[in-house]
């Protein structure tokens, strides 16, 4: 049996567990609602959820392209530079252990309680492990790639795009794959905790009044999030890969597309 | 076939004159002095061996005829001219291993020298396929550098060296890190390569056998600082084949070398 196939099976029977277990009543359906009921449930109310899905998706959206965005930019100065590396390192390592969540109260202070306190929780959630492994990514190129690249004139941007991006690559993106996982979770969590809106919001309100099958719909929600996410990463390192191989061929068509590109279309 | 078809006309062999050149590092405890006063004639499409205990500057050596680094005091000249900087078209580089761009294939490493120029891809894979068959690699330019033996890789990087068609060669330790089979095989390989394109090569081995096997002149060199103690001409003709390490010349060169570097270890 190949591994896919294993793979299917599993979920399979992990979705007939969650409709057959509560409706036997080995699990009370209070624990557990039964898949069918979770997904009426979520039908029912499918404006609520959708506009819920809308406030959690924008709010990770953005708190992506903080994190990542800036996570990756300040790992590349961070990796490539020794005197920032040396001054900022010690410091992110620490906080890196510091359970975030703390602040996140303070940043309700701050921000209130809407959208702007998650993606400023989230960001940062998600920018320290991005940033960190970016930074190790570059620290980590072998340093004769580059004397090579020199030997044979490679100029410095050049360098940066045919050998130091390339090679850190790989690392980037396990570092986008753990920092988006995290703004994620960053979102939801805040959501959870103080909010007014978003699928983290529905989660905890409908606990409160223990509506179990509304509660399930929107982790459902959640794990579709987090599903979706990492189909796009593996799309990306796909693209990512093509790019890292096929990178001279693509800076050419760049070179021979712009003059047309330039002129104004009729 | 013409070896080079595409990378022809073949530019002449070039000439290298160290001036007494001397490189100091300064480190944050104490001043290096890595080579003193070090002078330097290699006449074009000579085979130059520079031998010389570890730390003596062989490597500082070969950086400043690629440009790779300038010197404290005096001059290295590449034909005639200073070599402020790295210019592929005057120096080819080939280093010790692994320095393949790994997510590049076998032909696209070729191909990467003259990609930087923004040579157009047709002439550049022209180019690429000539080089790597010079080398022996006829077929295996869609290879990633992983997917090669060791011998391989090191064929690739003497390819791109080659791409440009540099009138000098400089090769630090080129098959240090292979086994004693490939590198007997390297060895031929690269002096089959080197009677085809007739360029003037730089070798720095730490291998005696290896470095009166291929040159015309061994080069020996003093710890630190690096100084030339001794140079020696190989009389050995050519082809040079395996019967003649077994020779009394062979022995009496070999074993010259080893007394000078024993002195200075
Ligand atoms: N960037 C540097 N800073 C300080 N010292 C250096 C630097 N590069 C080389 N050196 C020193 O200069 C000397 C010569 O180094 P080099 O690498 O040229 O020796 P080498 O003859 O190639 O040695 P090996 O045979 O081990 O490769 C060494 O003592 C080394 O420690
Ligand atoms: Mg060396």
């Amino acid at each position: 049996m190949s591994a896919t196939t294993l793979r299917r099976l599993i979920v399979f029977s992990l979705i007939i567990l969650w409709e057959g277990l509560p409706r036997t009543g080995l699990i009370p359906e209070l624990f557990l609602p039964s898949l069918s009921s979770t997904l009426i449930a979520g039908w029912n109310e499918a404006g609520e959820y959708g506009h819920a899905l809308a406030v959690t998706l924008y709010e990770v959206a953005v708190s992506m392209v903080f994190a990542c965005g800036l996570g990756i930019l300040a790992g590349a100065v961070v990796g490539s530079l020794p005197r920032p590396r040396v001054l900022i390192m010690p410091m992110v390592s620490s906080l890196y252990a510091v359970p975030l969540v703390i602040l996140y109260p303070v940043f309700t202070v701050w921000l209130g309680i809407g959208s702007e306190s998650k993606i400023a929780f989230a960001s940062i959630y998600g920018f320290l492990p991005t940033m960190l492994s970016t930074a190790a990514g570059i620290q980590t190129i072998d340093p004769q790639l580059l004397l090579a690249a020199r030997s044979m004139g490679a100029t410095l941007s050049q360098r940066l795009v045919r050998v130091i991006i390339p090679a850190a690559i790989p690392t980037v993106l396990s570092g986008l794959r753990v920092g988006g996982a995290l703004v994620i979770v960053g979102v939801v969590v805040s959501e959870m905790l103080i909010s007014s809106a978003g699928i983290g919001y529905l989660i905890s309100r409908y606990r409160t009044i223990l509506d179990s099958p509304h509660v399930f719909a929107g982790v459902l929600l959640v794990l579709a999030m987090t599903v979706a996410f990492s189909a796009a990463l593996r799309w990306i390192e796909q693209k990512a890969s093509i790019w890292q191989t096929g990178m001279r061929g693509g800076l050419a068509e760049n070179r021979s597309v712009r003059p047309a590109a330039l002129q104004p279309t009729a | 076939m013409q070896p080079l078809a595409n990378i022809t006309p073949l530019k002449p062999a070039g000439a290298v004159e160290v001036r007494n050149v001397g490189q100091v590092f300064t480190t944050s405890t104490q001043d290096v002095v890595a080579l003193d006063d070090v002078s330097l004639e290699v006449k074009p499409g000579r085979f130059v061996v520079l031998v010389g205990p570890s730390g003596c500057g062989k490597s500082t050596l070969l950086m400043m005829m690629a440009g790779l680094r300038q010197q404290t005091s005096g001059a290295v000249l590449i034909n005639g001219a200073p070599i402020p900087k790295p210019d592929p078209n005057r120096v080819g580089v080939v280093f010790q291993e692994a320095s393949l761009f790994p997510w590049l294939t076998a032909e696209e490493n070729v191909e990467f020298p003259l990609a930087l120029r923004g040579t157009p891809k047709a002439e550049r894979r022209a180019k690429a396929q000539d080089a790597l068959k010079l080398v022996g690699l006829d077929g295996f330019g869609k290879r990633h550098p992983h997917e090669l033996s060791g011998g391989m890789k090191q064929r690739v990087s003497i390819a791109r060296g080659l791409v440009q068609d540099p009138p000098v060669l400089l090769m630090d330790e080129p098959f240090a890190a292979l086994d004693e089979q490939t590198r007997m095989t390297m060895g031929d390989e690269l002096l089959r390569i080197w009677a085809a394109t007739g360029k003037t090569v730089v070798f720095v081995t730490h291998s005696l056998t290896e470095a009166v096997y291929l040159a015309d002149e061994v080069v020996v060199m003093s710890a630190r600082p690096g100084r030339i103690v001794d140079r020696l001409t190989v009389s050995l003709p050519r082809p040079r084949t395996y019967d003649m390490l077994s020779g009394d010349v062979f022995g009496g060169l070999r074993d010259r070398i080893w007394r000078h570097i024993r002195k200075s270890a």
